[in-house]
């Protein structure tokens, strides 16, 4: 099936230039980046709020946006474009009811039922007439998608949805959310820069960094196999490093970090490669010193000396300088290692999960970073 | 004398305000939501009224409006010395308040709110009548209170382009002037107060509506 969504569009905005490329189908795509990458302008562009400079943007074989590239140039209003979208404060109209707000766009004498229905789809029938002001967080955002869908939109875009939401609230909406892009078999285009909302609704996710799109790709995949660096980093990967092969073979390779030899899993490099890697901290296990080591942890076996240790209500991270002179960060639960003394300034051992140890490409050696992963 | 004034004075008033609301609310969406060159002269031009002596202000529109400028050759009406330019001089002068209220309520709209109206098929007045209108009515209500009642006493712009003709073109702080001029300490005093309390009640009203209101808080 072709994708009903289709964007290719670039911008200038002082400094900063946005040039981004997205193909989406009934599914919900996740743009995700930093703050400031050009996501939300993004969504802006798709929903005829700001023009771009140059491109293409068609919906369903419909052009919406066309300019400098083959074709009559093209621009549809947003007013005209029935899209669907979620601002991230919700933008609910201050001065209408619930009902009102949902009705906003509808016409004729079925207005207030269909309205009405949208409300009771979304679990809200019974405040229909209470004021934005008097509704939760929750609630209020919850009337916001009735009214967007209240345009029959093919395709609905939310800017940060969830990121006001205490976390039960989110995980509901999470779910109600997914239940509406089946149902309906929308196009959702979901913004946020918390990598949790990413797992929790993402059927696929797209990489916005610096103004482009560096990654795309289902969400789990991006996230085991960034496709470079910068993709790396957007996703607030730990312990990202530089290594030069030193062994390459069908068994696997040998790393040289700063003196540090390190195995890894096979990969198609010749020997003298620098390559950027990384572990992510989940998989930095802290060893017992008296106890055997099971066949996981075998390999790759450090010694450091503990620089900090931060608790957190679910899960610790510690940060471990190691004998080649960097630092690699260690997360693990609450309740693991409490036999262990693991204040500042106690040695350590540690194991680098061999299995655990993923190679990045670098920038602009994305494409064939992409085409080796197959 | 004071009954002539004083229906005078209400049909002036009455148009003025027209004026006032129709103008202002134009000029307040233009300064508040458009950038265009010389916005800062619009802004300046539409507030000197408030600070130029009436006379000033009513001798700039004897010449704009008297034979030989380029309106009256356009038009081909002279209003002069009719109700009609003491309505439009108290209009001009009024203006200024009305303009600078509803500017700024305007300005307070989120823009994020008409771009939402837009994304639900709004065309731009329907986005204007149905979400910026409607949330700055207060700023807009307060601002034309302000400027009607500044209409109502206005006295030299009007005395400048209507005269002082009873009965035709004199409104009461004109006929306020006439009465103390010729010791009718009565008719004065009938009329003083009546301004007065006119006024004071329109105060009253703009505090009302500008009051911030209790809203309605979450349960």
């Amino acid at each position: 099936m072709p994708p009903l969504l289709t964007v290719d569009i670039e911008k200038r905005l002082g400094g900063f230039s946005l040039q981004v490329s997205l193909h989406a189908s009934p599914e919900v795509m996740v743009l995700f980046g930093p703050s400031g990458a050009g996501k939300t302008q993004t969504l802006h562009a798709i929903a005829g709020l700001t023009r771009p400079d140059a491109g293409e943007i068609a919906l369903d074989g419909r052009v919406l946006f066309r300019r400098g590239r083959p074709g009559p140039a093209v621009w549809v209003p947003a007013h005209q474009r029935r899209i669907g979208y979620v601002f991230q404060d919700y933008a609910l109209f201050p001065h209408m009811t619930a009902l009102e707000n949902v009705a906003y766009p509808l016409r004729g004498r079925g207005a207030r039922q269909k309205a009405l229905a949208l409300l009771e789809r979304m679990h809200l029938a019974h405040l229909a007439h209470r004021y934005p002001a008097e509704l939760s967080g929750g609630q209020q955002q919850r009337v916001a998608i009735a009214r967007a869908l209240a345009v029959q939109p093919q395709v609905l875009l939310l800017d940060e949805p969830f990121s006001a939401l205490d976390i039960p609230v989110r995980e509901r909406l999470q779910g109600e959310l997914l239940a509406l892009q089946r149902d309906l078999g929308l196009v959702v285009l979901l913004v946020t820069h918390d990598l949790q909302d990413a797992f929790a609704v993402g059927h696929r996710l797209a990489v916005i960094y610096q103004g482009q799109v560096v990654q795309v790709g289902p969400v789990e995949e991006v996230f085991q196999r960034p496709a470079n660096a910068e993709v790396a980093h957007a996703l607030g990967i730990g312990n990202l490093f530089t290594a030069q092969v030193v062994s390459s073979t069908a068994e696997g390779l040998v790393l040289d970090w700063d003196g540090l030899l390190l195995e890894a899993p096979p990969h198609p490099l010749p020997v003298g490669h620098e390559v950027t890697a990384y572990i992510r901290p989940e998989e930095v296990k802290v060893l017992y010193p008296d106890r055997p080591l099971a066949s996981a942890v075998r390999h790759n076996i450090v010694a450091g000396c503990v620089v900090r240790r931060r608790p957190g209500p679910q899960v610790h991270t510690l940060q471990v300088a190691l004998e080649n002179g960097e630092t690699v960060e260690a997360r693990f639960p609450a309740y693991s290692y409490i036999p262990l003394d693991l204040s500042p300034g106690k040695k350590v051992l540690l194991s680098l999960r061999r299995e655990a140890i993923v190679i990045v490409q670098r920038a602009g050696r994305t494409r064939k970073a992409l085409d080796l992963h197959g | 004398m004071l009954a002539d004034a004083l229906l005078l004075s209400l049909r002036v008033t009455a148009l003025a305000t027209v004026i006032i609301l129709v103008a202002g609310t134009g000029l307040a969406l233009l300064l508040a939501r458009v950038r265009f060159p010389g916005r800062t002269l619009v802004e300046l031009l539409v507030t000197l009224p408030l600070v130029l002596p009436p006379t000033v202000v009513g001798y700039y529109l004897l010449l704009a409006l008297g034979r030989g400028s380029p309106l009256y050759d356009w038009l081909k009406i002279d209003i002069l010395f009719t109700w009609w330019s003491a309505a439009l001089a108290s209009a001009v002068v009024g203006l200024p308040l009305m303009v600078q209220s509803a500017r700024a309520g305007i300005a307070s709209v989120d823009p994020t709110l008409e771009q939402a109206a837009r994304t639900l098929g709004s065309p731009e007045w329907e986005v204007l009548w149905r979400i910026t209108l409607p949330l700055a009515r207060r700023s807009i209500l307060a601002g034309l209170l302000l400027g009607s009642a500044r209409a109502l006493g206005e006295f030299g712009a009007t005395l400048m382009v209507a005269g002082n003709i009873p009965g035709r073109t004199q409104t009461l702080p004109l006929a306020i002037y006439d009465a103390v001029q010729n010791r009718d300490w009565a008719t004065a005093n009938q009329m003083v107060l009546l301004l007065t309390l006119v006024s004071l009640v329109g105060l009253w009203a703009v505090r009302r509506i500008e009051a911030p209101r209790p809203i309605k808080g979450r349960q």
